[in-house]
Formats: C-alpha cells, structure tokens, sequence
C-alpha cells in the first residue's frame, strides 16, 4: 500500500547509516488488513461504550437508580397507634403506649461480663438462668423480653451491654383492670384484639403505619425530606355505651353477692330504657387484663353473653302477656290451682305451695307454675313460638359481640304438650342473662323492643311493637307486685324506688340430670316504675349457703343495684316508702 | 462595554449561586427544627396518653370507695336520711 511503502522509504532516507530495513525482521511487511482491523475493534469497542451509557442511563435507568437511592434514602415507619377505648363520658378503658421489646445477638451479649447478665435479668424481672437459656441458641435474633416499659428501658441502656437493643412496640393498658374487662376484651402482644370489644373492632381500632422518604445527613439529621411513601392510618376511638361508674357498682354488687351466698359465679347486666344500650355489663370471677399469665376459662366466661340457661319463672310475664294481648285474659281472669300440682300426658307439674285460686295478677305475684301451664294451654303453640322469636329469644344477636349466644328455642311444630307446659314457666329452651334482660324491655318500653348496643348511640332506635302499650302497663303492675311484701321478689324492694321484677330458679343440669342441690338464681327487673330508666338482670350460678332461690340470691343483688345505680344517675325517687317490710318467711317461688 | 457587561453578569451569577448555598442551608436547619418540633409534639401525644391514663387510673371507683370509707370516713347516702327537693314547689 501506499502508506506502508512512503514510511519505509521516509525511514531509509532519513537514516545515514544501516537501513533498518536492512533488518529482515523489519522488511517483513504486515498485511494491510490487520492495522483496519486494529480501527474498527477500536471504532467498535468505542460504539459499545456509548450504546452501553445510553442504555444505562436513558433506556434501563431503573435499577441503577433505586440502588443509587437506597444508598442516601432513607424510610422513616410514621407509627400509628390503636384506638383508644373509653366509656360513655369519656373515661379511658384501654389505650395504648409505646414500649420496648428487648432483643439480643447471644453471642455479643454473653461476651460481656457476667454481672452486667445479672444486672440485667434483674431489671427485666426474669430469673437469671432463664435469660442464659434464651441466650443459648444458634440464632442471632432473640427476644428478651417483650413490652417493657420505659423506664427500665432507660435504665437498661445505662447498662451498656453489646448486642442489646430494644425494638419500639405499643402496649394496651387498661386503667379500669377487672371490672370491665369482660366487655372490653383485651389484645394480644400483637396489638390485635382477642376477647370482647378489642375483638369486634379491630378493624376501626386498629392503625395503619405510614412511611415517608428522606435523605439523611452523616450527623442522622434530616436533610431533604422526599415527601410521604405511605400515609399513616391512626386507629380510631372507641366509645363504649358503658357507664364507669353503673359497671362498678354492678361489679361490686356482683362480687358481693358471690362471696355472701357463697356461689360459684355470679353476672349482672344493666340496660337503658330508652336508647337500647348496655350500660354495664359486670361478671364475676374475673381477671386482670393487664396481667393474663394465669388466666382460667372460668374467669374469662362472660355469662351474660355467652352462657345460656333455662329462664325458668323469669320467662312467666312473657306468657302471660302474650295471653293479656291476645285477649285470651284478662288480669282478673281466674285459674283454679288446686291441689298444687297436675298432670300432663303423665308427667306431673307442681308447684311449692298450693296456691288455690288465683287470678293471672296473683300467678305472676306468687309464680305459680300451674297457673303459667293453664294461661299457655290457651295460646297455640305457634304464636308462643313467633312471641319467643319477636322479643329475641333463640335469634342470633345483631348487637355484635364475639361469641354472643342465639340460645335455643326449637321450632314449635316440634313441641310434644308436655314440653310446651314446661316451656310456660321457662324450661325446655335456653337463652342467655342478656336476651332475658332484652326481652323485658316490651314491658318497660310500652310494648315495643329495641336493639342493643354496645356502642354509645346518639338516638333512640326505632322500636318493634310486640305487645299493645296497655298489656305492658297491666304486666308492669303484676310485676310491681312481684317486688312487694306478699310477691316473691320481696327482698328486691328499694327505699325510695317502686321496682318491678321477677324472680326465677333454675335446677342445673349435672351429668344430664336435673340436680335438687345445684342451681341458678334469677332476677329481671325494671325501674323506676313510674317512668323507667334501667333493666337490670341478675344470675348468682350455685350459691351454696343456706339461701338458694332467684328470690333469696337474685333479689336482693338486683336490689343494692338498683337502689346504687338509680342515686348515681340522679334518678328522683318516686316513692316515699323508706322502710321496707321483707317478710319473715319470704315467699319462695316454684322452680 | 462588554467587560463591564461580562464583570456585572460574573459578579449577578456568583451572587446568586451564593444565595442558593443560603438558601439550602436555611432550609435544612428549618427541616431539622421542624423534625425536632413533630419529635417534641409526638412526645407530648404519648405523655397525654399517659397521663390520660394516670388520670383514669386515680379516678378508679374502687379507689375512690376505698378512700371515701377509710380515709373520709364516709357512708354512702340512703333514702331515709335524705331531703328531696322539687324544683319549683313552695
């Protein structure tokens, strides 16, 4: 080629002495071809180059540039705490506080010296042998401890141990302790709800945590905030239909009537009048939520809600007014009771006393089983049945509490004459202390029924009507007379208050079998009569002292109740009776 | 003319880029007062909280009963020994 013979020929003028070309190394002449391909490698690898930038930085920018970020952005958690609950004026029930869960490398933490281990173990109130067992582990995450309280959070960080550190997390405390927990549950370390209210709302309770993007200065300082990746979520309060102040007195009533007649369990339930609401709702035994390690079944039972039973008498006024309302009797409608006892297709239905002659006022006032039988023997089966479906009872509830009880009631072509007798004075279906207590609201409310809540509620429901306003006044006189010196609710009289009620015992069924020794005590009742405020139900389960029927256990709790929660909600008292008579003998209903 | 022009133009951008630097250094000192302030008021959330709770706590009915009787020595009012007025009347 040209070039090629120009060079050789500059360099052979150029020198004076040997030619290089003298060299027959150099005489060798390299094809042309191989300086081109020098170029277009170079050209090329050149062209790979600037594709490979366009690429990277135009085309396929993704990956470089979250990893280009990860290395200066940081994310910030914007935490978001649960709801609180409270009560119907505010009071907290349950609210949450951030604390610490304490973690550890066990290697980095058993290198250092054993009386820090031991310090440590003291401040976290664990034995020292169970936090070396913790520590003996492969793992290179261990829980301590979780939830710890700020300040022994800080007096741990004084500590300075290696390969400790303490993780942020919230816990549920819960100001009110034992009284109310039934109704309101409690969390797990999780923050989610396990029992009651906690559990029903967790969804509305609980908060979304947020996140947002910032670049973070060599000091940790914020140095450009990136704006928000995620918006928080705060989980929203709670307010409950429960009063404090009727919960605690129901509870103290409770616990007393537990401990006086030496029973194995008692409950209570107080319901507004006129909004549907549950304002307290009281179960004993019970438990701390706040320190559930030995937490039994039987103090986690919320027998009001998910326990049922027969109602026994209690269920009386319930027949009788289906009757009064259908105009198959009258309040003076007379039943013949002799001799005290009767028989249906066999089977013999008594009652305590022979009662003789009563009118429907006086079967009530006495509670007379007989007298219930032939009020029902007047009534279709089928209407009892649709009575019992219209003030709740064997319906599933739709107040929305976890395990509520629908009860049971079975369908009425089902009934043989015999069940349907026993079902007239309540055995033979079962409903639980708050369904009794729901379905005394047609005679308080002027014969209508509400639902419940256990939210506070800002107006009142809409009522079903189930029974005429004039057959709920004449059972509200029956059941006034009930609570009287000759009625057998005689020791729920209150000073100052006229009360209406009923009383009810129930035998418990033990190994299949109606027991003699063991059973329930009752009492439903409604005041102040003259213009009614609460419903207040009743259950001592198996008091074992000498005193053992509704009339005797049940009565006189609903009594304390009543007389504590009317002064506390500054009810004005509508009877001027500040003595009571109680009977020496007081009458003792059928069970 | 134009080296005057050049002199005030280098002398108008350098005044600029400095106020930039300015500018940039005021708003992170105010970004890092306002994460300090949201650290504070957060901080003031969780000690209402608390004290929310201490409040609830005192006010417990059972303490409150046990005080009234044992320290107050309180009884709790009955009808009997009660006098009911009726707004309005005489």
């Amino acid at each position: 080629m040209t070039r090629g013979a120009s060079k050789s020929g500059a360099r052979v003028a150029a020198s004076k002495g040997v030619a290089f070309t003298k060299s027959p190394v150099l005489a060798v002449r390299l094809p042309d071809w191989r300086s081109r391909m020098v170029l277009f490698v170079l050209f090329a690898s050149f062209a790979a180059l600037g594709a490979r930038a366009v690429w990277l930085q135009g085309v396929s920018n993704q990956f470089l540039q979250s990893q280009g970020k990860s290395r200066y952005e940081r994310t910030l958690e914007l935490p978001a705490t649960r709801g609180r609950i409270l009560d119907r004026n505010g009071a907290v029930l349950a609210t949450s506080l951030p604390v610490r869960a304490v973690w550890a490398i066990p290697e980095d933490v058993l290198a250092s010296p054993p009386e820090k281990i031991t310090a440590l173990a003291k401040l976290l109130g664990m034995p020292e042998a169970d936090i070396r067992k913790k520590l003996d582990s492969d793992r290179t995450f261990v829980y301590l401890k979780r939830q710890v309280e700020m300040p022994v959070i800080a007096e741990i960080e004084k500590l300075k141990i290696n390969g400790l550190d303490t993780r942020k997390e919230y816990k549920r405390f819960y100001p009110q302790g034992e009284v109310v927990t039934h109704l309101v549950g409690f969390t797990n370390v999780e923050d989610k709800g396990q029992e009651g209210m906690e559990l029903q709302h967790q969804k509305t309770l609980m908060g979304v945590p947020g996140s947002r993007r910032v670049i973070k200065d060599r000091l940790g300082h914020i140095a450009e905030d990136l704006g928000m990746f995620r918006e928080p979520h705060q989980g929203r309060d709670l307010t409950l239909s429960v009063d404090s102040k009727l919960q605690y007195i129901a509870f103290t009533s409770i616990k007393n009537a537990v401990e006086k007649f030496n029973a194995k369990a008692g409950a209570a339930v107080v319901l507004d009048v006129h909004t549907g609401e549950v304002l307290a709702l009281a179960n004993y035994p019970t438990y701390n939520p706040n320190d559930r390690s030995k937490l039994t079944g039987e103090q986690l039972r919320n027998r009001v809600i998910t326990d049922t039973f027969e109602p026994g008498s209690t269920i009386k006024p319930i027949t009788i007014g289906l009757g009064l309302d259908t105009g198959r009797i009258t309040p003076d409608t007379v039943f013949d009771n002799n001799p005290g006892w009767m028989t249906i297709t066999g089977k013999r239905i008594r009652d305590t006393h022979n009662y003789g002659v009563q009118t429907v006022s006086g079967i009530i006032q006495k509670s007379s089983n007989i007298g219930a039988v032939k009020v029902s023997q007047r009534i279709p089966p089928q209407e009892m049945w649709e009575m019992y479906t219209k003030v709740g009872y064997g319906q599933a509830p739709r107040f929305g509490f976890p395990g509520a009880t629908a009860g049971r009631v079975r369908p009425w072509k089902s009934w043989r004459p015999i069940e349907y007798a026993n079902m007239a004075f309540g055995h033979g279906l079962s409903v639980s202390l708050l369904q009794m207590a729901r379905s005394y609201m047609i005679f308080a409310r002027n014969g209508d029924i509400i639902p419940l809540s256990f939210v506070k509620v800002n107006e009142e429901p809409v009522g079903q009507q189930v029974i005429s306003p004039k057959t709920a006044a004449q059972v509200r006189t029956m059941l006034e007379s009930v609570v009287g010196p000759q009625g057998t609710a005689s020791k729920a009289q209150v000073a100052g208050y006229r009360i209406g009620g009923k009383t009810g015992t129930a035998e418990k069924l033990v190994n299949g079998r109606y027991s003699r020794t063991n059973n329930i005590g009752y009492f439903a009742g409604i005041g102040p009569m003259s213009k009614p405020r609460f419903i207040i139900a009743v259950m001592v389960d198996d008091p074992s002292g000498a005193l053992r029927t509704g009339g005797s256990v049940a009565a006189p709790t609903a009594a304390d109740l009543f007389a504590s929660a009317l002064r506390a909600a500054n009810v004005p008292p509508d009877s001027s009776i500040t003595d009571i008579i109680i009977p020496e003998v007081p009458l003792e209903e059928s069970m | 003319m134009s080296v005057k022009v050049n002199v005030f133009l280098t002398t108008l951008l350098v005044g600029c880029a400095l106020s930039v630097v300015n500018a940039r250094y005021q708003a992170r000192h105010l970004l890092i007062e306002l994460e300090r302030l949201q650290q504070h008021a957060r901080q003031l959330d969780v000690d209402w909280d608390q004290l929310q709770l201490d409040q609830s706590r005192l006010a417990k009915n059972d303490r409150i009963e046990q005080i009234a009787r044992s320290e107050l020595n309180m009884a709790p009012l009955t009808p009997a020994r009660t006098q009911y007025l009726t707004e309005g009347a005489p």
